[in-house]
């Protein structure tokens, strides 16, 4: 199998697609046996994905010319650090979620949509896998498309008014992204004639000094493209209603991977065919580590005045992408490197989050922070999961959150710009306002009169063992960071050569 | 070359940057979410019209190759990949355009109206 992958790497994302449009098939037989064919199919293309991961870390690069012709012509595949880093991320979160998805589903969607949910899910894992591996600007076109489309329908399969509206706010403004992001993609087009993000590259070392209004032009419209689409800072509105109004498996895979597949094509679009010099030069740099800065404070303070647990948990998202972005202006290896990693642990510990809080709902029916007293002495296994992931967010030591900090802070004084020390300080003591105080009444805020007796959460168990599966990820990776650091160092070693 | 005449001679890029601009005025601007949609179309519009004035050549022919394989002197043919690219892109604004509209169907399902100044009226008051 791992021959003929190394030979045929989209054959990974062939394979998604093929068990995607299997699904309406297995539901109309047995409707149960539709999330377990799902989770198989999605452990195989974990499997692959890790074998890439090794083949990346050893620092071997595998070109695929589709259908033959040859790179400039035909459109190229590429496994490498990043891709390989991405591929391993999309596919070990969407199996944890999909874990979560065989039991969850039923009480959150109408039972004869199931079949088709799995579809646009394996649909949007299919894309977001080939948004890794492409190295041609327009099939990344074709994939953002794909992703956008099916993450709608994501939101709207929970077929609510409030999810229906919100979903249409998310296709509104994720059409005018990508409309923006082929503009750019058009311009780009004209002015090298080329469509290979690596030919690109090479053509625009001389028609950056040639036309450099254009190529400023070119840099824009991307940035606001995929800023619109991965929800950076004063460009985040359709998130919140999104990412709270949508099934919990759908709100994990929104706020954990489908923001950060844009930020990756944003990553490969800037720093493989501008180079950072330019960014620097021009002050784009700067305009993004404003807007990052912005969305870690501003992400924070929305988080901290929200009482519902999803609505928070989305806020909270905005942060995120802004250390993400955060990573990307400081530019150096390290503080890349951190962005980079940020992708991974955040994924992790926010779709950890997002299960945490739909089990909660399923259990008690509260929606609200302020009604979770003494919750932890009846779903001790749900609250222990959203304890370990909310004290990685806030960035504690032995946490996964931490590595990525500390890495933001070591990039930040690399760079020379010490004053994100002390914002990466300040937005840890915000994400602690607004997750400490969950925990506190999780554990601690307990009736005095009555009584508390301890008992086990009454959630299905693959509930439990895929939030306990990303709860120990999260401590693993926290303790021993080598094989994500590790990817995320090359892939930014090669991204700034 | 004065300016009007480059700007009269290349209009069609004029064109298609007042259409993206009419485009995403019409969504933000309209409350109607049909309005909305035809903004998209627009928007979508305006890039395809940019990438095809761009190919073309005046004057150009199709780009199959003659018998002997040379084309005459002063003949040029017109590049196909751009067309290519429209066409798939014009699919894709085509399903946006219908996944949007069905979700327009299931909002008046759900609301009774499709202005969203009225279906934010009627979600506050939830």
């Amino acid at each position: 199998m791992f021959t003929f992958l190394e030979l045929h790497p989209p054959a990974l994302v062939v394979f998604v697609l093929i068990v995607a449009f299997i699904m309406p098939t297995v539901a109309h037989f047995k409707r149960k046996l539709c999330g377990p064919v799902a989770c198989v199919a999605l452990l195989f293309a974990l499997a692959g994905s890790i074998h890439f991961a090794q083949i990346a870390s050893v620092g071997r690069v595998i070109s695929y010319a589709a259908g033959g012709w040859e790179a400039p012509f035909g459109i190229e595949i590429l496994i490498n650090p990043l891709s390989g880093f991405m591929l391993l991320t999309i596919s070990f979160v969407t199996l944890a979620i999909l874990i979560y998805s065989v039991s969850s589903l039923e009480s959150e969607i109408p039972p004869n949509a199931i079949g088709w949910y799995y579809t646009v899910f394996l649909l949007l894992v299919a894309s977001m896998m080939g948004m890794a591996m492409t190295n041609d600007m327009f099939n990344m076109y074709v994939f953002i498309e794909v992703t956008g489309i099916s993450a709608c329908a994501l939101v709207l399969s929970k077929n609510t008014k409030l999810a229906t509206e919100a979903s249409f706010k998310y296709l509104l403004l994720a059409t005018v992204g990508s409309g923006f992001v082929l503009f750019g993609i058009t311009l780009t087009y004209l002015v090298t004639g080329h469509l290979n993000i690596t030919f690109i590259a090479a053509e625009f070392t001389s028609i950056i000094p040639q036309y450099p209004f254009l190529s400023w032009t070119i840099l824009s419209f991307f940035l606001v493209g995929f800023g619109i689409k991965s929800a950076l800072f004063p460009l985040h509105v359709w998130l919140p209603d999104a990412h709270s109004s949508a099934p919990t498996t759908s709100s994990a895979v929104l706020s954990g991977l489908v923001v950060k597949a844009y930020i990756v094509a944003l990553i490969k679009f800037y720093f493989i065919m501008f180079g950072f010099e330019l960014l620097n030069e021009i002050y784009f740099r700067h305009l993004i580590l404003i807007m990052a800065s912005a969305a870690i404070i501003g992400g924070s303070l929305f988080a901290f005045v929200q009482l519902n647990l999803k609505r928070r948990l989305a806020y909270s998202s905005v942060a995120g992408i802004g250390y993400i972005f955060l990573g990307i202006g400081l530019g150096g290896a390290t503080g890349l490197a951190a962005g980079i990693l940020h992708i991974f642990n955040h994924a992790v510990m926010k779709a950890c989050l997002f299960m945490a809080a739909g089990a909660i709902y399923r259990q008690t029916g509260h929606k609200q922070v302020n009604t979770l007293q003494g919750i932890a002495y009846e779903m001790p296994i749900t609250m222990g999961a959203f304890s370990i992931a909310a004290l990685s967010m806030v960035g504690l030591p032995l946490f996964s959150g931490f590595i990525t900090k500390w890495h933001l802070a070591l990039g930040s004084i690399e760079a020379g710009m010490p004053l994100f020390v002390g914002l990466i300080v300040l937005s840890g003591l915000l994400n602690a306002s607004y997750f400490f105080p969950v925990i506190w009444q999780a554990f601690f805020d307990i009736d005095a009169h009555k009584p508390r007796t301890f008992s086990l959460d009454k959630i299905p168990v693959s509930m439990s063992v895929s939030m306990i599966l990303l709860a120990l990820a999260v401590l693993y990776f926290g303790i021993s960071p080598e094989i994500p650091l590790s990817l995320a160092m090359k892939a930014a070693g090669m991204l700034l050569q | 070359m004065d300016i009007t005449e480059r700007i009269v001679q290349n209009y069609p890029y004029f064109v298609s940057i007042v259409l993206f601009c009419i485009g995403i005025y019409t969504i933000l601007s309209r409350s109607n979410l049909m309005k909305k949609i035809i903004g998209i179309n627009i928007m979508g519009n305006a890039i395809f019209l940019l990438l095809i004035a761009a190919a073309n050549i005046r004057g150009g022919i199709a780009p199959i190759v003659p018998h002997g394989g040379e084309l005459p002197e002063g003949v040029y043919y017109v590049n196909p990949l751009p067309a290519a690219l429209v066409l798939t892109g014009i699919v894709v604004s085509l399903s946006v355009t219908a996944f949007a509209l069905s979700i327009v169907v299931k909002l008046y399902e759900h609301f009774g109206t499709i202005e969203s100044h009225e279906i934010l009226e009627i979600r506050s008051l939830d």
